[in-house]
């Protein structure tokens, strides 16, 4: 049974890691996330339409195998930032990256951004 | 901030000069009387006994005592035993103190001592209370921490230990002093020498309000602590008593006066650091002036950076017991409070004010501060919009709540209410960054002028609040019935009040009126 429930998480990452590489900026949050969407509205600010995926508290295996692909170490609001195919990883290291114009370039590389 | 004296409710804070400790508080025989003129420690009774009298006698006299039986003494009580027992403090004997404080101050034992202050002003610590004088003394020595660097402090602080109970940390607070004596002054002066200038007399009299400040800061805090605790026990009992019959809990309206602990602890280490914030500008000052060499400034500008973090750590670590205070400003002065964003400044107001005051740049450092102010413009007006959505989905959930499922709305209300703290951190991670990438942007030059700039901002943001809490305010004067109108001398005084407070306050930063 746990090599089941093992493999069935395992098989969900790698699934994860697909829709995530299908398009530029991918993001999986929870729908009562607020923290989401204030990233939401950074991107379609800065002219980044993401691709989001909602993951509602009925589905618990998604959010496990979302957070054992980060290591537990991000908070437990946003579950998932993929931009290009990569994870970026927690809130702080998405704001410093736009501080530190880091983030743009990222966005204009995997194709997000034009200008 | 300065050592803070064990809170005794019966004492009177009339400043070290009048001090006077209550016998209850010592109820142990201790030595009495001093005797200059012997070179033996000396034990003084401090129920009775005015400690920073003698202290500015020393000054004032030029008194000087021999240090090396101090010294003995104190390596003797250094070797003792290093585990401070309730029962030990007790006694008069001034070893026992000695037991926490060299442990905790080891490398202060390495100096010599060279001012006359260590071996008069042995005392012994007689307070029963263990924990509260050990938390009060690791806090001196969190202080000690800071100012070891300094002469001036030095001076402070045997201040502060006179005029304080001087059962806390009073080795510690000469430890600390002799060794920045004889860093700064190299064995070269002590008592005797020290020259008697509007200066030293000036320095001790502020040494004494800060001293002052402290003391009643500490006793407002204890205060804070015990009425908290019994209105925990009264919430808790709430809390039974009301699932137990299934309603809704009240909602404890909480007094104005009545912050947590977490806040409190938060606004005193906050008050430190702004002392420390003090420090670090005339730092600042003295190197541009002085114009030294990029390595130096560079170590400098490093300092504040260090500074400017360990706040916002400080915020991070607040934020979790007590958030609103944050997100409130109550831990700010009324002005700051006025434009608070988030629980702190907003980071594009501060680069478009500083982008007057940075030239010359090069087009390049232009193009990356406006770039800057765009991006954390984003950053904010995103948290802004997040943090919107977060008070809307609360609001829904509350108005929503009936009887029947009100606690689980409750309990969801409460967890979406703990995102405000996420907000918070955030916020703060966006102004450390939106700081740090400044500092990359400039030269060392520009960014030690920046950051003066900074710090002079806000400093006199903070004196335009206490200016304005304590401006005159014509009803007082209309209240007595012999007085109608206000005299010409009157208005002189109030005009004479008001430029000197402002003239003040633009260099120096007020002290605050909270």
């Amino acid at each position: 049974m746990q090599y089941e429930t093992e493999s069935w998480s395992g098989y969900l990452q790698e699934e994860i890691e697909r829709m995530a590489s299908k398009n530029a900026v991918v993001m999986f949050s929870k729908n009562t996330c607020c923290m989401c969407h204030a990233i939401k509205r950074l991107l379609c600010g800065m002219g980044v339409n993401p691709t989001v995926y909602e993951c509602n508290d009925h589905n618990p295996t998604w959010q496990n195998a979302l957070f054992s692909l980060l290591g537990n170490s991000s908070t437990p609001s946003l579950l998932g930032f993929f931009i290009g195919g990569k994870l970026v990883g927690s809130m702080d290291s998405i704001m410093a990256a736009h501080i530190n114009d880091i983030l743009v370039p990222l966005l204009k590389k995997a194709g997000a951004l034009w200008l | 901030m300065a050592s803070q004296g064990i809170g005794e409710t019966g004492l009177t804070d009339s400043g070290p000069s009048s001090h006077s400790h209550h016998n209850h508080n010592m109820p142990y025989a201790v030595y009495r009387g001093i005797n200059p003129a012997s070179t033996s420690f000396i034990n003084q009774e401090s129920s009775g006994f005015d400690f920073g009298e003698l202290e500015e006698a020393f000054v004032l006299q030029g008194f000087k005592i021999s240090n090396d039986e101090a010294k003995a003494s104190l390596y003797a009580a250094a070797a003792a035993t290093g585990k401070p027992a309730a029962t030990l403090e007790m006694f008069p004997s001034w070893p026992m103190r000695f037991q926490q404080t060299p442990r905790e101050k080891s490398k202060s034992r390495e100096e010599s001592t060279d001012s006359g202050s260590l071996s008069s002003r042995v005392q012994p610590h007689l307070e029963p209370e263990s924990p509260i004088s050990r938390k009060a003394s690791s806090d001196h020595q969190q202080n000690q921490l800071h100012i070891t660097h300094k002469s001036q402090e030095q001076q402070q602080q045997l201040q502060n230990m006179a005029s304080n109970n001087p059962r806390t940390g009073g080795l510690q607070t000469e430890l600390a002093a002799s060794k920045s004596n004889s860093e700064k002054k190299k064995g070269a002066a002590s008592t005797s020498e020290r020259v008697l200038d509007p200066k030293t007399l000036r320095r001790l009299a502020q040494n004494r309000e800060a001293a002052k400040k402290s003391r009643i800061r500490k006793k407002a805090y204890v205060q804070q602590l015990e009425t908290s605790r019994m209105r925990l026990s009264q919430l808790e009992q709430e809390l039974q008593r009301a699932s137990s019959q299934g309603i809704f809990l009240g909602g404890g309206t909480t007094a104005g006066s009545n912050i947590s602990s977490g806040a409190a602890i938060f606004d005193m280490e906050y008050s430190r650091w702004l002392d420390d914030d003090q420090r670090h500008m005339s730092e600042l000052r003295t190197a541009l002036q002085a114009h030294l060499s990029d390595g130096d400034l560079r170590l400098i500008v490093d300092g504040y950076i260090a500074h400017y973090d360990e706040i916002f750590c400080l915020k991070g670590v607040a934020a979790k017991s007590d958030v609103f205070h944050l997100i409130t400003g109550m831990w700010t002065t009324p002005a700051e409070r006025c434009f608070l964003w988030m629980g702190g400044f907003r980071p594009s107001e501060l680069i478009k004010m500083l982008i007057g005051q940075l030239d010359p740049l090069t087009e390049q450092q232009v193009v990356g501060i406006y770039s800057l102010q765009q991006s954390s413009q984003q950053a904010e007006d995103a948290l802004s919009q997040g943090l919107e959505q977060l008070q809307q989905s609360l609001i829904d959930t509350i108005a929503t709540a009936s009887l029947h499922d009100g606690m689980h709305h409750m309990a969801l209300a409460l967890g979406k209410l703990s995102n405000l703290e996420g907000f918070v951190r955030q916020a703060d991670n966006l102004r450390q960054q939106t700081l740090h990438q400044l500092h990359r942007i400039l030269t060392v030059r520009q960014a030690a002028r920046c950051f003066l700039v900074i710090g002079e901002y806000y400093g006199r943001l903070r004196a335009l609040s206490s200016l304005w809490l304590s401006r005159p305010r014509e009803t007082l004067i209309v209240d007595d019935n012999s007085c109608q109108t206000i005299t010409g001398l009157q208005m002189t005084q109030i005009n004479v009040t008001c430029q000197a407070k402002s003239s003040e306050g633009a260099n120096r930063t007020m002290p605050h009126v909270k």
